[in-house]
């Protein structure tokens, strides 16, 4: 635990060696964020409720989404390109370490611009999410919950590289998907698509059922999502180590 | 074989993998799909229109915004913004072409491609979910206005990249830029739904031409002149691009390049 911590302290001092850099990047991400505020107002200002959604319930959805996304891609900003890393047969370097490789992977690398994400979505929260201690505590249980989903996810993804080739563009386009359709409520699908949101991609995890959770608390939606964090966590974990068994090195000495 | 078309045939060759053509693809079907739900359940709430827009031409509206979106490169100023600062286009300059049009050919050439992709997905998809298109003569005059607003876009984003000649570093700029169309160029939303304020500043600025225009033909609205605009944002926008880079290759040489 002690050298992955310290490598993750390195990772977070790699990222604030260039600090004009990394406020930028920072700076960016909110503004970036801002805009999809302002879209949502727009949205909302000129069509009115949609299916019991308004403008207020869709900043919870974005603030915890920006902050289970800040976790999954900023903290933890290899869980997206394990599929790349992979590919290129960059992880020797990795593979020597007395680490777990996954845990070291992960705790390697920071997003600056995905940190501006962390920081947009408490904000947001604390400005449009009507928060009381209730209503906060659950809102970290839920964007913790969505980033360990994302997380598990992405790594999943990421591994099947190791098993069908490539250079990880499976999880490429399974990132996006994440993250486009957890951009929006879950109630805007139905049909073969909201199952989809549940399964191949859960998108639902990530945002649609967070933001239930702090809006309507119910025991039940609290054990699918520590459920869905578990297993999406497991899944990502298995996937790798089983992966991993088929790793062809690149003979490419890199940091990942 | 000229070198521009040379360019253009190598960028369209390099897009043609599958792999990243895929991922481009799959990105626009996951959009659609989204979309599709989205503007669903938007117009059930609103009476089926808002803002004379009916389910099928917003889908249809949207399938051409995003297309001409979805077929260039979005970090495009990030790696023109890298090879200003690290000096890669020191090496450009050797070349008795010109480094923006050399650049722009071939990017030209990948985004033909992919809007071919989207396209065809588009044909597919959204017939299935929201119908026919509106108006066969929209369609005949947003074909062209793709190609125009993706033109449009490469070339603004060359003149916005060449900001790293005096930063070095154009690393951010992308995202900004990304969300000016986003949100003034009509990508999410059709003008006519901004507020009036919002909307008449979109009018005046050039996004517009990169989003909006083909999604408006295509939604059915049959209004040539929209074409010839966007001719004219595209002579400025190739204009602003060779100035800028104009400019900053200078700078670049005395600086030692």
């Amino acid at each position: 635990m002690r050298a992955l911590a310290a490598t993750w302290c390195s990772a977070w001092l790699d990222a604030w060696a260039n600090r004009r850099s990394f406020w930028t990047q920072l700076v960016v991400m909110t503004i970036n964020d801002s805009v999809w505020v302002l879209f949502w107002i727009l949205f909302f200002h000129r069509i009115g409720e949609v299916r019991g959604w308004d403008t207020e319930k869709m900043l919870l959805l974005f603030a915890i989404l920006t902050t289970a996304a800040g976790i999954a891609l900023g903290v933890f900003a290899n869980a997206r390109k394990v599929g790349q890393l992979a590919g290129d047969g960059e992880l020797d370097a990795t593979l020597t370490l007395p680490v777990d490789p996954l845990a070291h992977l992960l705790a390697r690398r920071i997003d600056p611009s995905l940190i501006g994400d962390l920081a947009f979505g408490p904000i947001l929260f604390a400005l449009a999410g009507g928060p009381t201690p209730e209503r906060i505590a659950l809102f970290i249980v839920g964007s913790l919950c969505g980033a360990i989903v994302l997380t598990g996810f992405l790594i999943a993804a990421g591994s099947l590289t190791l098993f069908v080739g490539g250079r990880g563009e499976q999880a490429d386009l399974a990132f996006q998907a994440a993250l486009i359709l957890a951009s929006y409520p879950i109630d805007f699908f139905g049909g073969v698509t909201k199952i989809l949101l549940f399964t191949a991609v859960p998108a639902a995890f990530i945002s649609s059922l967070p933001a239930e959770l702090v809006d309507s608390f119910t025991f039940q939606t609290t054990a699918t999502l520590l459920g869905s964090a578990a297993f999406f966590s497991l899944l990502g974990i298995a996937l790798f180590r089983l992966g991993m068994r088929r790793y062809a090195s690149g003979a490419v000495w890199t940091r990942a | 074989m000229n070198p521009y078309l040379a360019a253009f045939v190598s960028g369209m060759r390099r897009t043609v993998a599958p792999g990243e053509l895929i991922v481009r693809v799959g990105f626009y079907a996951v959009i659609l799909v989204v979309f599709a739900a989205v503007w669903n359940a938007a117009m059930a709430a609103n009476g089926g229109e808002v803002a004379g827009y009916g389910f099928a031409g917003i889908l249809w509206y949207i399938a051409a915004a995003e297309a001409a979106q979805v077929a260039t490169n979005a970090r495009m100023i990030e790696d023109i913004g890298n090879d200003i600062g690290n000096g890669t286009v020191a090496i450009e300059l050797l070349r008795p072409v010109s480094v923006v049009g050399l650049r722009l050919a071939s990017e030209v050439g990948g985004a033909v491609v992919r809007l071919a992709g989207t396209c065809a997905l588009a044909a597919l998809f959204v017939p299935l979910a929201a119908g026919p298109p509106p108006s066969w003569n929209g369609v005949g005059l947003a074909i062209p206005s793709l190609v125009l607003a993706v033109c449009c876009n490469l070339a603004a984003q060359h003149a916005f990249a060449g900001i790293a000649f005096w930063l070095e570093d154009a690393k951010s700029a992308w995202f900004l830029y990304q969300k000016l169309i986003f949100l003034l160029g009509g990508m999410l939303l059709p003008l006519e739904l901004l507020p009036d304020a919002m909307s008449g500043a979109a009018r005046l600025l050039p996004f517009w031409a990169m989003s909006y225009a083909p999604g408006r033909l295509m939604a059915g609205y049959v209004e040539p002149w929209l074409l010839l605009l966007q001719v004219g944002w595209l002579v400025a926008m190739v204009g602003a691009a060779v100035a800028v880079f104009s400019s900053g290759e200078r700078r670049l040489q005395a600086v030692g390049g």
